[in-house]
């Protein structure tokens, strides 16, 4: 039917778009988190205060009040950001200080003993947590963090709110004009569904790889 | 500045949204409790047929976006059985399935945390399976599973914002009319961010506080 | 070579250590015995200064290790520690584990420190075959064997021992004291906090007794095994040393 043509071919837009947004936010917000855990873990009381400001910022507003701040709260003091780039910037805010999280405790779970070990033979501090804790740590943080990039595949239908076209977007168009509801959001969480559980895949074949011992 | 005092004005009208949002929040746990609780004994305790009901019911709920969950029953499931059910209810209908899902897990991991031998030891001064379960299983693992259930309680409430979509009248909602109104939207958006914290805060907290009163001294993880 | 000069370390209201003060020459191998409490893991660790002492001072080579001025890094690099928990790093290999003390501290190229990394594994009998293996893979005796080879591997002056074989199987245990009596027996200077009353009779060329963070009673194998004068070592060593003695 030309009905389905027409929304599937415009999902498959919406789905490039939500692609797009996930591909970039998903690293950048494994970076910050990386960045975040291990400033509130080793850093000063400044900088682990600043991290922990920061995580609890953005763990505890909605993501919805951070992407409509980013995108009708920044104009107000000067700051233009498109809808794409705000929606971007609010995943990885919010993924990162979910994230930082993660990483904080399975720092904290790496055993004393390894430390130790590493100062023993003669490593900064520097040396001991690039070489020894964190290479430890992450591999026991990315079953969390492959949850948090699942999460941020669902959420990212929240970017329609400020403008996105992105799946959801696209299907609430199609929706208000042919109202075949069933269908059309049945296709979308199927499609949805289909995304994650590929992205899950992928994270097994991750978490594969970097298991110790192999 | 006039427009700065009548911001201020409409925080009452913003506040307000905190009993929508309760109401959310209340009653998606509560419905997620009263399904969850029968889903993780069907998973521990249950057979294969059963499994084949609850794992797509898990498999759909944890799996499809929230948002895309709402207006699929809203716009399509609800009438489609000529179910009227208003924005309000239909939200809480959509969180408590969607958290009856996640609160399974959470009291299914807990039941499976309590030792083994809790169970073998009931049946051993001649209780039957069921009161094993009632008087010895069952309160122990709701006691493990508080510190998941004041997690589950954030992250509802931060969903709650997402019912701002079909229009039910809680704190984003209200928030965005604020800034629609008074052409701000900073001040707003942060006030309700910031009041989205203290609730979460609140919340967490009495439920902290429960927590310690009512822990279980020597068990597990906690 | 290791000078140890009235050493105090407090936690809170514990004395852990309460004026230790003895040396060491090159070449000696001394064990330090006690029981559990009287503070040798503590002083072990003052020595390589994972803790850093409350008073007094220590001298390695002549140059005093405590003061405010030492580069530590330095210093680590020269004395071996061999932790009782063995401590290897989980996420390396056997080979991994000797290796990245050479290429990340020493800056060692990699050919060099594959090289050396397999020499220090063969003097503490670790074959070809475990090379590649993970922690998790191997025995307790191989570990804590691989972790003697890590202190190795960085050429140290001096090798700190803290109970080795306390969290090993007695059959597991003999084969790393073996390798310890080899290492002491060939030069190595060696400190060794162990409740093996055998084992420190045959290797040590003194035995430090302590007792409530202090050291009670110093003698030889030959004069204790004669003429044990000091209570406590004599009782120590009827019981074979170990836990049993006063807890």
């Amino acid at each position: 039917m030309d009905f389905w043509v027409e929304f599937l071919g415009s999902l498959l837009n919406g789905l490039l778009t939500t692609l797009q947004m996930v591909l970039i936010a998903a690293p950048a917000g494994v970076i910050m988190g990386l960045l975040l855990g291990t400033m509130r873990v080793y850093g000063g009381r400044i900088i682990s205060s600043i991290s922990f400001a920061i995580t609890a910022v953005f763990r505890g507003f909605p993501l919805l009040v951070t992407l409509f701040i980013l995108f009708f709260g920044l104009p107000e003091v000067g700051i233009y950001i498109s809808p794409f780039w705000a929606a971007v910037t609010g995943f990885v805010l919010c993924s990162g200080a979910y994230i930082s999280e993660y990483v904080r405790g399975s720092i904290l779970s790496v055993e004393e003993g390894q430390s130790l070990a590493a100062r023993s033979i003669g490593m900064t501090k520097f040396q001991e947590i690039l070489y020894i804790i964190l290479p430890q740590a992450i591999r026991r943080a990315i079953p969390s963090i492959s949850n948090e990039i699942a999460y941020m595949i669902q959420y990212s239908s929240l970017a329609f709110a400020i403008g996105v076209q992105e799946m959801f977007s696209v299907s609430k168009t199609f929706n208000s004009i042919y109202f075949r509801s069933v269908e059309i959001f049945s296709a979308l969480a199927i499609t949805y569904l289909a995304i994650e559980g590929i992205a899950t895949y992928i994270f097994k074949i991750i978490e594969k790889r970097f298991r110790v011992p192999p | 500045m006039t427009s700065y005092s009548f911001f201020l004005s409409y925080i009452p009208f913003i506040a307000e949204g905190a009993l929508w949002t309760i109401c959310l929040v209340g009653g998606g746990i509560g419905l997620g409790f009263i399904i969850g609780i029968p889903v993780a004994l069907g998973q521990v305790y249950g057979g294969r047929t059963l499994r084949y009901v609850i794992e797509p019911y898990l498999w759909f709920f944890r799996g499809v976006p929230l948002l895309v969950q709402l207006f699929l029953f809203y716009w399509g499931l609800l009438p489609s059985i000529g179910f009227k059910l208003d924005p309000l209810e239909t939200s809480i209908l959509v969180l408590g399935l969607r958290s009856g899902a996640y609160q399974s897990q959470i009291f299914r991991s807990a039941m499976e945390s309590v030792e083994k031998g809790q169970f073998l030891a009931a049946m051993s001064i001649g209780m039957s399976r069921g009161q094993a379960m009632l008087y010895i299983i069952l309160p122990q693992a709701l006691r493990i599973s508080i510190p998941g259930w004041a997690n589950e309680y954030a992250i509802m409430l931060k969903d709650s914002a997402i019912c701002f979509s079909l229009g039910v009248m809680e704190i984003l909602t209200r928030a965005r009319y604020t800034a629609i109104a008074t052409g701000m939207a900073l001040l707003p958006y942060l006030f309700a961010g910031i009041f989205f914290i203290l609730l979460t805060n609140l919340g967490t907290g009495i439920l902290n506080t429960a927590y310690k009163r009512l822990r279980i001294p020597g068990s597990i993880g906690v | 070579m290791l000078e140890v000069e009235n050493i105090y370390k407090s936690y809170g209201n514990v004395k852990a250590l309460n004026g230790v003060t003895f040396s060491l020459e090159k070449g000696e191998t001394k064990v330090i015995a006690g029981p559990s409490g009287a503070g040798k893991s503590t002083l072990l660790k003052c020595i390589n200064l994972l803790i850093k002492p409350d008073r007094g001072r220590i001298f390695l080579e002549g140059e005093e290790i405590t003061s405010p001025n030492t580069n530590i890094s330095k210093v680590r690099q020269k004395i071996g520690f061999v932790f009782q928990e063995f401590n290897l790093f989980n996420h390396l290999t056997v080979l991994g584990n000797v290796m990245i003390g050479l290429t990340k501290v020493k800056k060692m190229p990699k050919e060099e420190a594959l090289r050396r990394a397999k020499e220090a594994l063969e003097m503490v009998h670790i074959g070809e075959d475990l090379w590649n293996r993970y922690p998790s893979q191997i025995s307790g005796g191989e570990k804590q064997r691989t972790a003697i080879a890590r202190a190795l591997a960085m050429d140290p002056v001096l090798m700190l021992y803290d109970e080795p074989t306390s969290a090993l199987d007695p059959n597991l245990a003999a084969e790393v004291l073996q390798v310890i009596k080899e290492l002491s027996r060939s030069g190595m200077t060696s400190l060794i906090v162990t409740h093996e009353m055998s084992f420190a009779l045959e290797v040590a060329d003194e035995m430090l007794f302590m007792f409530d963070g202090r050291i009670v009673h110093a003698a030889s194998p030959v004069e204790l095994l004669s003429n044990p004068k000091h209570e406590l070592a004599s009782r120590f060593l009827r019981l074979g040393g170990g836990n049993g003695f006063l807890g």
